[in-house]
């Protein structure tokens, strides 16, 4: 399962979902979540999904169904606009979201700290970008994320190339 | 030298790790002589305040949590309703993370050395550090201890060289850590430090284990 998280101004994930129903892709294999009008607070660091409900956040608003797919996605593509060269902040709360995926427990993987999963399976992400973006440190970003899960980075893509991103999802 | 210190993170400061680090550096400055002011952007009621004083002042220091890899996403919010300023301002930061070693920080260092740039303002360096998760989970004389080091580089920011000095570049520790170093550390991991968040997860009312699956994951 592909999924597709768009947080831009201008629906961009609206082209990228058509491009990919053009290119032949089956449409009970993609997902398109657009987050504009939805409710999604910034993550408060409150260390109880890890610490007092396992695996649960205690935010009740619109988050819990996405990170619940993006748990199972095989790709999450976050498609966002940029400001001062890196994601928006309305994505960069999506991700920061993502803590009751993993667990407090620690471990040591490639040589450095890393925390245990909550889950066996894991996405690879990639990112679709409007705007100035830094194109090199979004690379390094979206490596590090990737990183974080144990995954792999999929590439990040201004929209323009929206096409090139597209191949990677087939 | 007065600094205009801003806490980024969207914890509530009460329990901020970063809160409790930006105490001791405080410290330090005053040691010095130089007089600071305290900002917390985790409660949104008060940016009007600290919009007010980072264009009035210019000398900005943020205390900043790691947040996957780079500044929390309420910061970024923040940092997006501020007015560009010129190169009197100067900006430095203090980024801290609950991972130990130094490159677990970098890639969130890279985005803040850039940073300035996009505000029109100058860089005072990114003082960087991990191994701060545990702060809040200690008493009041156990958190001092803990954030005791950083008295000392308040007293080095006070000079006025922002974090360039080698002693800022040193308070890193190890980039990674030495094979032996994570063998021993791996081990404590799946013992002490497991009992250790077990108990602070029972004191904290927790009646479940740590690692509970809450939803089935199709196999992958």
């Amino acid at each position: 399962m592909v999924l597709m998280i768009d947080t831009t101004v201008e629906h961009i994930g609206k082209q990228i979902a058509e491009e990919l129903l053009h290119s032949g892709a089956d449409p009970a294999g993609f997902e398109l979540i657009d987050t504009v009008g939805m409710n999604i607070s910034h993550c408060a660091g409150c260390n109880y999904c890890w610490l007092k409900t396992p695996g649960i956040c205690v935010i009740k608003d619109d988050y819990a169904p996405i990170l619940q797919k993006m748990s199972k996605a095989d790709q999450v593509w976050l498609i966002s606009d940029t400001h001062f060269g890196f994601v928006s902040y309305q994505t960069k709360n999506i991700l920061d979201r993502v803590m009751p995926l993993v667990t407090m427990y620690l471990n040591f993987k490639d040589g450095q700290m890393r925390h245990v999963m909550r889950y066996d399976h894991q996405p690879d992400f990639g990112i679709i970008y409007t705007g100035d973006g830094d194109q090199a440190y979004l690379e390094r970003w979206c490596g590090r994320v990737a990183l974080n899960f144990g995954s792999s980075s999929l590439g990040v893509f201004p929209a323009e190339n929206g096409k090139e991103a597209v191949s990677c999802m087939l | 030298m007065h600094v205009v210190i801003i806490n980024g993170s969207p914890r509530v400061q009460k329990y901020s790790n970063t809160e409790k680090i930006i105490d001791s550096f405080a410290k330090g400055l005053s040691e010095k002589g130089a007089s600071f002011e305290r900002h917390a952007i985790s409660d949104r009621k008060s940016w009007e305040t600290i919009r007010d004083a980072y264009i009035k002042n210019e000398e900005i220091l943020i205390a900043i949590p790691l947040y996957v890899e780079c500044i929390p996403g309420l910061l970024l919010e923040f940092l997006e309703t501020l007015p560009k300023k010129n190169e009197h301002t100067r900006i430095s930061f203090l980024l801290q993370s609950g991972f130990a070693e130094g490159c677990q920080l970098r890639c969130g260092e890279e985005f803040l050395t850039k940073l300035p740039e996009y505000l029109g303002v100058r860089y005072g360096g990114c003082l960087v550090k991990g191994d701060n998760f545990g702060i809040r989970l200690f008493n009041e004389e156990k958190q001092e201890q803990l954030t005791k080091p950083y008295q000392a580089m308040g007293e080095l920011f006070a000079e006025g060289d922002g974090f360039f000095r080698e002693e800022a570049k040193k308070f890193t520790g190890p980039e990674y850590f030495s094979l032996p170093v994570r063998l021993i550390m791996q081990f404590a991991f799946k013992t002490l430090a497991k009992k250790m968040f077990q108990k602070v997860a029972a004191s904290w009312g927790c009646t479940v284990p740590l690692d509970k699956k809450i939803w089935e994951t199709e196999s992958g």
